[in-house]
C-alpha cells in the first residue's frame, strides 16, 4: 500500500501549500487546496477497504483537474498554481500504482488459472 | 490466497532470450536508484530556474549552465508547460523510479500495462534528453554540465529498461499470434488470467536460448 501512503503524504503537502506559498489570504486557493487534500485523503483511505479498493483511481480525475486549474487559471502560473501542476502530475503517476504493488495480482496468486 | 502459494521459482524464472529475469529486483532497483539520482540533480537545476539559488553547479562549463537554464528556449518551454523544464524532469525521473519499483518480479507477464507505462516514461525521456542536448549545441550555443549528466543517465535507463519492456511486448505478441483475439490481448495487457494466457507465458519461457 505504499502508493496510498505517498498519496496521503502528498495531500499533507497540498494542505500546507497555501501557507508555504504565502497565499493563505486568497480564500479560493486556501479552501480549494484544503478540500482537494481532504478528497485525496478520503479516496486513499477508502482504498484500504476491500469493497472500495479501486477508489484511488478517482485521484486521477482530481489530478487532471489540478493540472488544468494550475495551468490555465492564471497565465503564466504563479508559484501556488505551479505547485498545483507539479502535484497533479505527481499524483497522476502515484494514483496508478496498485494497492498491493509488490505482489502479483490476486488472480495470479492461485496455482492454476480458472 | 496467501502469497506463499506461489512457488518462488515461478516468480523468478529467466525470460529467454535473456539469461536473467528482467523484472527481478536486481534488475529494477539500480534503475530506481539511478532515476532518483537524476531526479535530485534535476531538483538542483529547477531550484536555479525558480530563482531559489544564484547559480547552477557546473565545474566544467562555468556560467554556461546558467545561460542554458535561463535561455529563450527554456523560457519558451516554461511558457508552454507552465512549469520549468527542469521541474518536469524531476517528475519524469521520479516517474521512472516509481513505475520501476511497482510490481512483482514477474510483472512482465502479470502487469504488462505497468511495464509498458514504465517504458513510455523511460524511452521518450531518453529521446527528450538527447533533443535537449542538441538544443544546447545548435540553438543555445552553450553547455550545461548537469544537463549532460542527466541526459547520459536517461540513455543508461533506456538501455537498462529495454529488456523488461521487450519481454512484455513479446508476451503480448505471443498472445496475439497464438489466438488472434482482441479480447485476449486486452486481458493480457491488463494482467487478467486464463488458460490461453498461462500457455502464452509458458511459450515465451520455454524458448531456446542460443
Amino acid at each position: 500500500m505504499w502508493g496510498r501512503v505517498v498519496e496521503i503524504m502528498t495531500a499533507v503537502w497540498l494542505a500546507g501549500s497555501p501557507f508555504i506559498f504565502g497565499v493563505q489570504s486568497d480564500a479560493t486557493i486556501l479552501w480549494a487546496d484544503l478540500g482537494l487534500a481532504l478528497l485525496i485523503w478520503t479516496l486513499s483511505g477508502l482504498s484500504y477497504w476491500h469493497p472500495t479498493r479501486h477508489a484511488h483511481l478517482l485521484i486521477l480525475v482530481v489530478s487532471v483537474g489540478m493540472i488544468v486549474w494550475g495551468r490555465f487559471y492564471v497565465t503564466p502560473p504563479p508559484p501556488a498554481h505551479e505547485n498545483h501542476i507539479v502535484v497533479g502530475l505527481f499524483l497522476l503517476m502515484i494514483a496508478l500504482i496498485p494497492n498491493e504493488a509488490s505482489q502479483p495480482p490476486r488472480v495470479w496468486r492461485q496455482q492454476t488459472s480458472t | 490466497m496467501s502469497r506463499a502459494s506461489i512457488p518462488v521459482d515461478d516468480l523468478n524464472r529467466n525470460v529467454p532470450p535473456y539469461h536473467h529475469n528482467p523484472s527481478a529486483w536486481s534488475q529494477r532497483i539500480p534503475i530506481c536508484l539511478l532515476a532518483f539520482v537524476a531526479a535530485i540533480i534535476s531538483v538542483h537545476l529547477s531550484l536555479y530556474q525558480w530563482g531559489f539559488i544564484e547559480s547552477a553547479y557546473d565545474p566544467v562549463f562555468g556560467e554556461s549552465s546558467n545561460k542554458v537554464l535561463k535561455s529563450d528556449t527554456a523560457k519558451s518551454m516554461y511558457g508552454i508547460l507552465g512549469i520549468h523544464d527542469a521541474a518536469l524532469g524531476v517528475l519524469a525521473y521520479l516517474g521512472d523510479a516509481i513505475l520501476g519499483f511497482a510490481g512483482s518480479t514477474r510483472r512482465w507477464q502479470y502487469r504488462p500495462w505497468l511495464v509498458i507505462l514504465f517504458g513510455i516514461d523511460v524511452i521518450p525521456l531518453g529521446i527528450v534528453s538527447v533533443v535537449l542536448v542538441l538544443f544546447q549545441a545548435f540553438v543555445v550555443g552553450s553547455w550545461c554540465f548537469l544537463c549532460l549528466i542527466t541526459a547520459v543517465i536517461s540513455l543508461i535507463l533506456v538501455y537498462w529498461a529495454w529488456d523488461e519492456v521487450r519481454s512484455s511486448l513479446a508476451y503480448l505478441f505471443i498472445v496475439w499470434k497464438e489466438n488472434h483475439k482482441w479480447h485476449l490481448l486486452w486481458d493480457a495487457f491488463w494482467g487478467n488470467r486464463n488458460e490461453q494466457l498461462d500457455a502464452a507465458g509458458e511459450i515465451l519461457l520455454s524458448r531456446k536460448v542460443s
